[in-house]
């Protein structure tokens, strides 16, 4: 009983830890580029956290399934809408988001 | 066990609190980007909630900001491509 709860707790402070530090993320840097980096975490791997202090703490049940669902749902959409937001923002800065024939980068592009 | 979870959604609701600034405060694209941020941890505080005060039937809501995050993102990222 206690075990459980302490590794409960511990996956609940991790999942914490890492929605923090994504927050944090987000606010200090410079462009949507960089700020997107700190969503996968929050997005992907704190739920898994949170899910997995779930089973922890009840076991196989009907509650532990639906964490899991919603757990499955975003990791289907968190790569799609990682994707397809940096396309939407490439697309308003540069009018397009493939490259050039010549397989350069759009002209007035600036080096990264 | 209770206030563990209790806790953990609140320390996550704190944590929405820079992504709201970045929210309001920067460019269009960032704004997006703290609003999936946002939503994604919502799910995450809707899930410890309904576990933290033993309430099954709440965790429906999570399942379905799950489905709605997927939704409502791409609707929002289609519509800065294309509008505004």
């Amino acid at each position: 009983m206690i075990i459980k709860d302490v590794v409960s707790d511990l996956l609940l402070v991790l999942a914490v830890l890492i929605v923090l530090g994504a927050s944090v993320g987000l606010l200090v840097m410079r462009d949507a580029y960089q700020k997107l980096h700190f969503v996968t975490p929050a997005a992907l791997v704190a739920p898994a956290l949170v899910a997995l202090a779930i089973l922890v703490q009840v076991g196989v049940y009907e509650n532990t399934g639906e964490t899991f669902l919603a757990l499955l749902l975003m990791i289907i959409a968190g790569p799609f809408l990682s994707h397809a937001t940096i396309r939407a923002i490439r697309v308003r800065e540069k009018g397009d988001w493939r490259l050039e024939q010549s397989g350069q980068a759009p002209a007035g592009e600036k080096e990264r | 066990m209770v206030m563990a979870f209790v806790t953990a959604a609140i320390a996550m609701l704190i944590a929405i609190v820079p992504a709201g600034i970045v929210l309001c405060r920067d460019e269009l694209g960032a704004s997006v980007v703290a609003y999936e941020f946002i939503t994604s941890v919502v799910v995450m505080v809707l899930a410890l909630l309904a576990q933290a005060f033993r309430r099954s039937g709440e965790f429906e809501l999570a399942v379905l900001l799950a489905v709605l995050l997927f939704g409502s993102g791409l609707v929002f990222v289609r519509a800065m491509e294309r509008w505004l």
